[in-house]
């Protein structure tokens, strides 16, 4: 009979309770249960229920509705419902100020869902891990001599091979249920894309090392082959679906086929997991079993992050302690250095990438609270907009209020029409902005390198839309609300309503607020937008025009001699030579193996193998010495170092003296003028070099004729297919790479772009509608005045005064603020621009000049009318 | 006291079913005779005013699982009411003999 767990939908239940007449109530559930019993035994679940939801609403008919409150409840839904039927009108009947209100309030919301959209997918990269919230990385402190090294690794020592100390954590700590290793030097900037070979195909793809319970503690969904622990063998690999596709056209194909890694291992396949996402900070086509990592395979870097998943309920901050505990246990007491760890939760490291004082406290974090606050500022001025307008036009609408009144309106219904009214405005901006948002997304995402869809399906995000229409509309509609519904009757019907200075003041502080924020944002932007130049133009104290670059893989390091003087001889190219690291990105840095005559203290120096035409190819400059040369035979022992050095080993005359480095020892024959081995956020370091034509890793560079790439790329092909056939060529730009290098701050520059230009474009709508008010409020004046022989000009002038002065009191309110703000983020560049006076002037005087040009519409159309028109009318 | 088409309809039915009239064998019976189907607010109104009208009374029945525990609520016609069913019919059949060519036919 009755069919257990389906019954009639809640809400429509709730909705009969709710207007039904206590006595009917009974009765009618019954018989619409029973119906629905039977509905559903006829026909389907959804029939009934269907069927149940169209008797409910059948249900309301006067008879029915309950009658004792229901009457209030009725006359309340007619009164809300005259209320929007008014705003309506009112929203037809001017159609200027309505226009001018909703693509103000509409082009806030854009800017503001927008900001929404990229913080909430930059918040939501890693929390789709199940286990999301007992999963922490352990972070690492190395203290050495005072200066304290933090990052998100693990301490490892030698010991017949390198070991990560705390390896057998779970014995030692029952809180920890799991744990994770992933080797984090293979991802870029460090690593680089690693070439695979199955048959004939040969491809080059990113990825990384992971432990065995790399999957049980993390939700890359396995699709194929072993869900459980595919990585647990030494010659056992996992791939994503990509590149399973890549190789063997589908994913089932690919499990216990072999792939070659690098020319070297093979890898047998045993699982496939789904491609990741971007919603996941860590980013791999692949993962190799992680005791090839720790015994066969080559490092990029020691970097291993150790995801550990806790017990329900463990208190993190007791386990990291027990952490470091066992960790100092298990050291050597007699290291040089200490290190400490400590547990950070999983879902949080992308975001707070920047450690604090040894504690991972900043980074991209502090983005998101900026642009928020812009998204939220915007916001503001948009609705401020339509405060100004309203409160302005109150005088309009006074008769208005003032016959509610007799008739007997209170004051609680007046706000009500008024928010009402605002609500509805609100809404109506919200779907432009919605429709906008939906539109623009694709530039958005492609400009800011993003792939965020548009949340069609997402109730939270319809939740926030509708919350902010109700908000905006609230704190839009709260001051004109509250001030016209306090007018009084009889002297507004008298015509006789005076404006208090309070409010007009308080209108005038509303347009500074508006006006200082676009000024601030304004010199935000030309701020960053001259830094990203800055950076990007930068003389680094090296060529990066016209350079490519490629890693020494395969046969490239044992037939150097050969490539080198082949492929000099083609088309396209000017130069060639080899170093261990781009010397735009120097990552590699130490300080014990470095010695040096007279060494007293430690410098940390970036060490790095070069070719002897090397300092030529990169256009280096000497400053003292000179450079390696194949005609010094000694020179392949020989040592240079840049002025950075010079200065931190706080040596005299260093040419001559010797160095070394770990076991290398030689002369300084040399010194280098100083160049950018890194992103400029950093001061210049030390840098040694030596000359190594041998290494079996590190980047081939070539320069090509200035107009000539793409012969020279073909030249490179060729050569490169034949003398190392079995690696995909991989080449970049050295330029590109270097700009690459400035993601971040080329996404933050294209945002503060738009903001500062939203921001002062409604800014101008709010002012420009104000100006049309004042204007049709002055027109007698002006008229009078004009009689009386005032000029177009005085006229302008007298109009423009006002509005200009607020233009200005805004600009000494953003003066220092922004000040401020700026000196914060350029400091946190070693080489910035100067926070140049002129910046805060020019923007100062553009939104002087955009604020008069829009003013001026108004003013040259009053100061230009007929006097006799306006005074006509009396 | 005027009865209206539909009121005379839902009448009818109750004094068809007997003891068992409650708000579903009515629509029931409804659908089934005129193939319409009420909704289940424009029955109860009409429901209402007959009892307003006091052409049907009403006790409560016991409560049975397919109703969520709920009691019926039982229809009966009253002898007002079921004299205003004869005084239609009444008047129905006096208007149908005049009309040649209509013949009535009763079920039986």
């Amino acid at each position: 009979m009755s069919i257990q767990g389906n019954i009639p939908p809640k809400l429509a239940q709730k909705l009969l309770q709710w207007f039904l007449k206590d006595e009917l109530l009974e009765e009618v559930t019954g018989d619409l249960e029973e119906k629905f019993e039977l509905d559903q035994e006829t026909y389907s679940l959804s029939k009934a229920r269907r069927n149940y939801w169209f008797q409910v609403i059948n249900y309301i008919r006067p008879f029915a509705i309950k009658r004792s409150k229901n009457s209030i409840t009725m006359m309340k839904i007619g009164i809300i419902s005259s209320f929007f039927k008014v705003g309506y009108r009112n929203l037809l009947r001017h159609k200027s100020f309505s226009l001018i209100n909703v693509s103000g309030l509409a082009l806030g919301l854009i800017c503001f869902l927008f900001i929404f959209l990229w913080v909430r997918e930059e918040m939501s990269v890693d929390s789709f891990h199940s286990k999301s919230e007992n999963l922490y990385v352990i972070y690492r402190n190395q203290d050495a001599d005072g200066s304290v090294q933090s990052s998100f690794s693990t301490p490892m020592r030698w010991n017949n091979g390198y070991h990560i100390v705390v390896d057998d954590m779970e014995e030692a700590i029952p809180e920890v249920k799991n744990k994770a290793y992933y080797a984090t030097g293979y991802e870029l900037p460090w690593g680089y894309p690693k070439t695979f070979r199955y048959g004939d195909k040969k491809f080059k793809l990113e990825g990384s090392r992971a432990s065995e319970d790399f999957f049980k503690v993390f939700d890359y969904q396995v699709i194929a082959g072993d869900q459980e622990t595919p990585l647990s063998d030494v010659s056992s690999m996992a791939i994503s679906r990509k590149m399973a596709i890549l190789f063997f056209n589908s994913p089932e194909e690919a499990i216990g086929q072999t792939l070659n890694y690098e020319d070297k291992y093979d890898f047998q396949v045993t699982a496939v997991f789904e491609d990741v996402t971007d919603r996941s900070s860590l980013q791999f086509q692949y993962l190799i079993n992680w005791e090839s990592q720790m015994k066969r395979l080559e490092w990029s870097s020691d970097q291993v992050l150790t995801t550990i998943e806790l017990q329900d309920g463990a208190d993190p901050q007791i386990v990291a302690a027990k952490l470091d505990n066992y960790l100092q246990s298990r050291l050597d007491e007699n290291e040089d250095f200490e290190d400490h760890i400590g547990l950070y939760p999983f879902d949080q490291k992308y975001l707070h990438s920047t450690f604090v004082n040894g504690i991972p406290a900043d980074g991209l974090i502090s983005y998101m609270k900026i642009f928020s606050w812009v998204g939220v500022f915007i916001l503001l001025v948009a609705s401020i907009n339509f405060m100004n307008l309203t409160t302005a036009r109150s005088i309009k609408r006074a008769k208005e209020v003032a016959m509610r009144k007799v008739v007997g309106s209170n004051k609680l219904y007046l706000i009500g029409q008024f928010l009402c009214e605002s609500i509805l405005i609100a809404a109506v901006a919200m779907v432009l902005a919605l429709g906008a948002v939906a539109l623009l997304l694709p530039i958005f995402n492609s400009s800011l390198n993003k792939s965020i869809s548009f949340p069609m399906l997402d109730y939270q995000f319809w939740t926030i839309c509708v919350g902010l229409i109700v908000l905006v509309g609230f704190v839009a509609g709260s001051y004109p609300a509250l001030y016209l519904s306090s007018l009084r009757p009889i002297q507004s019907l008298k015509g006789l309503i005076r404006i208090s200075k309070s409010s007009i003041w308080f209108r005038k502080g509303l347009v500074v607020f508006q006006f200082s924020v676009s000024i601030v944002l304004l010199v935000v932007t030309i701020f960053i937008t001259r830094q990203t130049d800055y950076l990007r133009s930068k003389n680094l104290g090296y060529d990066r025009e016209n350079i490519i670059s490629f890693r020494v893989e395969g046969t490239i390091n044992s037939s150097y001699e050969v490539f080198k003087n082949r492929l000099l001889s083609m088309p396209g190219i000017a130069a060639l030579d080899r170093g261990s690291e781009e010397p735009q990105a120097m990552g590699f840095e130490v300080s014990k193996p470095i010695n040096w005559q007279g060494k007293d203290h430690e410098v940390g120096f970036k060490p790095s193998s070069v070719g002897y035409d090397y300092l030529d190819l990169m256009g280096l400059e000497v400053v003292e010495g000179r450079g390696f040369s194949k005609a010094h035979p000694s020179d392949s022992g020989a040592f240079m170092i840049n002025e950075a050095a010079v200065k931190q080993m706080a040596i005299d005359n260093p040419v001559g003296k010797w160095i070394s480095a770990w076991d290398k020892r030689g002369k300084i024959i040399g010194v280098l003028k100083d160049f950018h081995s890194s992103s400029l956020h950093e001061p210049i370091k030390p840098v040694i070099l030596d000359v190594k034509e041998d290494l079996y890793f590190g980047v081939v560079i070539v320069k090509t004729k200035s107009g000539q790439t793409e012969e020279a790329l073909a030249s490179l092909e060729n050569i490169y297919k034949e003398m190392n056939p079995n690696f995909p060529l991989d080449y970049k730009f050295m330029d590109a790479a270097y700009n690459n290098m400035y993601q971040t701050e080329m996404v933050m520059g294209k945002l503060s772009n738009i903001s500062a230009l939203l921001a002062i474009v409604i800014s101008c709508l709010g002012l420009f509608g104000l100006a049309m008010f004042t204007a049709e409020q002055r027109t007698k004046e002006i008229g009078i005045r004009k009689v009386l022989g005032a000029t177009v000009n005085q006229l302008i002038g007298l109009f423009s005064k006002d509005f200009l002065l607020l233009v200005m009191v805004a600009f000494l309110v953003a003066l220092p603020l922004s000040w401020y703000l700026m000196k914060q983020w350029l400091e946190s560049y070693a080489y910035h621009v100067d926070l140049s006076w002129w910046v805060f002037a020019v923007a100062g005087l553009a939104s002087l000049l955009v604020a008069f040009g829009t003013i001026s519409f108004q003013s040259v159309k009053v100061a230009l009318s007929n006097p006799v028109k306006s005074l006509r009318a009396e | 006291m005027k009865l209206g088409g539909f009121e005379e309809l839902v009448l009818l039915a109750i004094g068809s079913l007997g003891d068992d009239a409650y708000g579903v064998t009515i629509k029931e019976i409804l659908k089934e005779k005129t193939g319409k189907n009420p909704s289940v607010g424009a029955l109860h109104s009409a429901l209402y005013r007959l009892e307003e009208k006091e052409f049907v009374k009403t006790r409560e029945g016991g409560a049975t699982a397919e109703r969520g525990g709920r009691r019926k609520k039982y229809y009966q016609l009253t002898a007002y009411g079921l004299k205003m069913l004869q005084e239609t019919n009444e008047l129905r059949m006096s208007f149908a003999q005049n009309i040649p060519g209509l013949s009535i036919k009763t079920q039986e």
